[in-house]
């Protein structure tokens, strides 16, 4: 790593280090890896940027981008750089009226567009931008007979920046020498769950320092592979593709469209991953789907190794004991049969950090790629910070999202603010010094912290648990904050759990649990423990089953403040029912409805009582009505304890 | 109009499959580079016209010339050297095949190697192949289509398999484009790529495309001219506002109003 301030000063040193003996990137183009070198990059952003500055770019402008992951989008971004512009990424599937709202809101001077779809979006608000001097487009397919000067293409552009470059040899270096490592180099738009979206503005140093603390405890090098296919308009792309890239070489290879990013990846293998928690799932279930359409043999080498692998991952990961010469022969000749064909399948082959990110992924998921030798890992970040956490090596838990990365401070404000303090806190947003003011405070000693708006924990390993945004939160009596949707997640990662609804809020002094058991997952443990049982009703209530779920509760305790923690819990004599009102139907939690059915059962949780007897008229399946007498037990559990 | 701008004069056409007059004396001509529509009723003899020109059906009477051949003469196979290229009502590619072996196939017409040689796949038949490869290459970069290069073309939905058959008749570079109801059974969005790619195809490769289509505001479009037929009888030829505004057309399509 070198020790340049800004992004264009580490292409720079790049380039002197590799020149034209190294591919910086490669793009799969009309079926074929084109390779690029450093010397080639650079030639590229040198032009561009002088033809930007030719084009009346001056420092601290804004240029907005939006285009797919494509080498021209690297080279547009860091020729804005190098000239002392701020590049502005836009996704490439807003809308006109959202392009128009952070190109005016920018203030952008310039507009990058990659091909017509995105100039026809930009033609279509031109009026309400008036500020944006050109759009400058890189593929020119379908627009050859626009005949329109707004529109410039880049290959114009570079050439206009050709003959500045002859008259003036020294203007593009002594522009990136310029720089400083306080300019902002982007501004990342947050999405915006309320309100419009803000510019969050990032500097070179925030970027800079970003990589650097992620490679402390993940590094990368010149000679690995990383598969470009995030937004880039997206700060995680930024700071983990474009800025890892410049800083370490590591090579970027970009898809040949968007729709062949999962055959490109098998292509490329890259030792990096990140895919949010809902991609992981996705390839769980593509596997397990054709696994069923495969030859007989694959399919048989697949039924009889995976329980093989998850054996061997359940030893190590989760009870950490040994493997002992058995399990490590049979898990070997998985490896050969299905292990390493299904990775490579999926372009996991050489995958040394496969990162999840978003929301918590199932432990099924986990427990999946970790059969077939990938451990896959949490990881937590923001737009503002950058990544905050991640598991590191094989320190791997399911409840959590990780360590901080290097150099970076966590500590939690009262009322369970996860608090951030690093170099890549942000600067502010754009044009908005009261949310600015919001989002950063200093501390006495002066440190810039950042308020993440999301609720959490730091356990007694250091590792982080990320409960929900704080505004989810939901507040006891006392005063105290608790997560329903961070209980309820973790319980459903039970088999035994099949849904659970929490209860609590300010005129109650603890958490409750309304809990369904899953029927044929505790039924087969019954089975196997030689208890007797007839129906839902009669095993729900068996002191053997509430012990069994008990314990899942107990683990999801552990790791919450006691006030957070559920209390009481009850197994219902029923499974939440959609027909009956109870549920939405994409099976979603209907808690109104659910609060006003159980009432009489939550005020028993509430009060002395240990068991309530019920009378429910339930309609069956057939349409019959019937009704249930039973009584529920209520389970009362220690949440002071560790 | 001058020889020079004529690039398929259609002269007299009649066509009968026994006592059905499935064409009658039809004569229109398609001009260099422009968008043609026909467009008709069912049963208007829309696809027969399609089927006489490029030698599928063989005309009763009349002359077909494209480029100063009378194609009527001609054997059907000659009419791909002609760079007369086709796509179907009902895709009629090879199922089996993935996208990219079907584009291959159609550029045999451009393919000079000997059997021995394409065995051996050495010198002349190797180049050979790999200029084959890129002409195809481009083709599946600009239909957009990089995604099922290796898909088997049975496997595909039918928007796709409607894009794979127009890019096999691009792969024979032709120089008339007979595209018959290219955007039948798809979506909206589907059908707008459709008329974005036939409308690129027309502008950047200068090609004529002849256009069967039943989607009129479709054909209002994008067609530079539109023939109508109507039981084997043209009863209109005009630009899309002649044709919109026509009396013949309107009771041809929506029945003679009663006076």
């Amino acid at each position: 790593m070198n020790h340049s301030d800004t992004l264009p000063k580490n292409l720079i040193a790049e380039y002197d280090k590799y020149g034209d003996r190294t591919i910086a990137m490669r793009q799969k183009d009309l079926g074929i890896w084109r390779p690029y070198t450093w010397e080639q990059s650079y030639e590229q952003v040198r032009q561009l940027c002088l033809g930007l500055i030719e084009l009346g770019l001056k420092r601290e402008d804004k240029v907005c981008i939006i285009g797919d992951n494509d080498p021209q989008y690297f080279w547009v971004q860091l020729a804005i750089q190098a000239g002392g512009g701020v590049a502005v990424g836009i996704f490439t599937d807003s809308a006109p009226p959202e392009i128009q709202y952070v190109v005016d809101h920018s203030d952008a001077v310039f507009v990058f567009a990659k091909d017509q779809e995105q100039c026809d979006k930009l033609l279509e608000i031109r009026e309400q931008v008036p500020r944006v001097q050109r759009v400058i487009y890189w593929d020119e397919k379908g627009l050859w007979s626009y005949d329109e000067p707004w529109l410039i293409s880049y290959e114009d552009v570079c050439a206009s920046g050709r003959i500045l470059d002859e008259q003036q040899p020294d203007l593009f270096e002594s522009s990136v020498e310029q720089g400083r490592g306080e300019d902002t180099a982007i501004f990342c738009y947050t999405s915006g769950t309320t309100g419009l979206p803000k510019g969050a503005m990032i500097s070179h140093r925030n970027l800079i320092a970003g990589c650097d603390q992620t490679l402390m405890v993940d590094p990368r090098s010149e000679t690995d592979d990383y598969v470009s296919f995030l937004p880039p308009a997206w700060i995680t792309e930024n700071v983990l593709g474009f800025t890892v890239h410049l800083r370490t070489g590591m090579r970027v290879n970009f898809p040949e469209s968007p729709d062949t990013v999962r055959e490109n990846i098998r292509e490329i293998a890259p030792q990096a991953m990140l895919y949010s928690a809902r991609l992981w799932e996705n390839m769980m279930s593509l596997v397990q789907v054709n696994i069923t359409e495969t030859s007989w043999i694959n399919r048989s080498f697949y039924q009889l190794f995976m329980p093989v692998g998850y054996k061997v991952a359940s030893l190590k990961y989760e009870q950490r004991k040994p493997i002992n010469l058995y399990w490590r022969l049979l898990n070997s000749l998985g490896e050969l049969a299905t292990f390493h064909p299904l990775r490579d399948k999926l372009g996991l082959t050489q995958v040394k950090s496969a990162y999840s990110s978003g929301a918590a992924l199932n432990p099924d998921v986990i427990r999946f790629f970790r059969a077939i030798g990938v451990n896959i890992k949490q990881l937590y970040g923001s737009t503002e910070a950058q990544v905050h956490t991640l598991h590191v090596g094989d320190d791997v838990k399911f409840e959590t999202v990780g360590v901080p990365v290097y150099g970076l401070q966590i500590k939690i404000a009262q009322g369970g603010e996860i608090l951030v303090c690093s170099d890549t806190v942000f600067q502010g947003y754009y044009k908005d010094p009261e949310a600015s003011e919001k989002a950063i405070y200093r501390d006495e000693d002066g440190k810039r912290w950042f308020r993440t708006g999301d609720a959490g924990h730091l356990d007694e390993d250091g590792h982080l648990i990320y409960l929900d945004r704080l505004t989810e939160m939901i507040t006891l009596e006392g005063g105290e904050n608790y997560s329903p949707q961070y209980l309820e997640g973790q319980l459903k990662f039970s088999p035994y759990i099949r849904n659970v609804m929490t209860v609590g809020g300010e005129d109650k002094p603890y958490v409750s649990a309304l809990i369904n058991i899953d029927f044929d997952n505790v039924g087969r443990w019954a089975e196997k423990r030689g208890l007797a049982y007839t129906t839902f009703v009669d095993l729900s209530q068996k002191t053997e089953v509430y012990d069994l779920i008990r314990n899942d509760v107990v683990r999801v305790n552990r790791v919450l403040p006691p006030p957070a923690r559920i209390h009481k819990f009850v197994l219902l004599h029923k499974e939440f029912d959609a027909d009956e009102g109870e549920l939405t139907r994409t099976r979603k939690l209907r808690r109104g409805q659910l609060s006003e059915r159980y009432d009489d059962m939550i005020t028993t949780m509430y009060g002395e009582d240990d068991s309530f007897q019920v009378r429910a008229a339930v309609k069956y399946r057939d349409g019959r009505e019937g009704v249930i007498e039973t009584t529920v037990h209520v389970a009362i559990l220690d949440t002071e304890e560790d | 109009m001058t020889t020079d701008q004529v690039h398929l004069q259609v002269q007299d056409i009649s066509l009968n499959f026994g006592g059905i007059q499935a064409l009658s004396n039809v004569s229109f001509t398609v001009r260099r580079g422009e968008i043609l529509a026909i467009i008709g009723p069912n049963g208007a003899g829309k696809t027969s016209l399609l089927n006489c020109i490029n030698r599928f059906y063989n005309p009763n009477s009349g002359s077909i010339q494209f480029e100063g051949h009378e194609v009527t003469r001609y054997p059907p196979y000659r009419i791909a050297r002609l760079r007369i290229a086709r796509t179907f009502q009902n895709t009629a590619l090879y199922t089996g095949l993935s996208t990219l072996d079907n584009l291959m196939a159609a550029r045999h017409i451009h393919m000079r190697s000997g059997m021995v040689q394409c065995l051996l796949y050495w010198g002349g038949a190797h180049r050979e192949d790999i200029a084959n490869r890129e002409v195809v290459e481009e083709i599946i970069d600009f239909l957009e289509i990089e995604h099922i290069r290796k898909a088997i073309v049975g496997a595909l939905p039918h928007g796709m398999r409607k894009r794979v058959e127009l890019g096999r008749a691009l792969a024979l570079e032709p120089r008339l484009l007979l595209l018959d109801e290219p955007m039948t059974g798809m979506n909206l969005e589907e059908k707008e790529d459709m008329s974005r790619f036939v409308l690129d195809v027309h502008e950047r490769r200068g090609t004529t495309i002849l256009l069967i289509e039943h989607d009129m505001g479709l054909v209002m479009d994008i067609a530079d001219r539109i023939v109508v037929l109507d039981f084997g009888r043209k009863i209109a030829e005009g630009t899309p506002d002649d044709i919109y505004n026509n009396q013949d057309v309107i009771n041809a399509y929506l029945g003679e109003a009663d006076a």
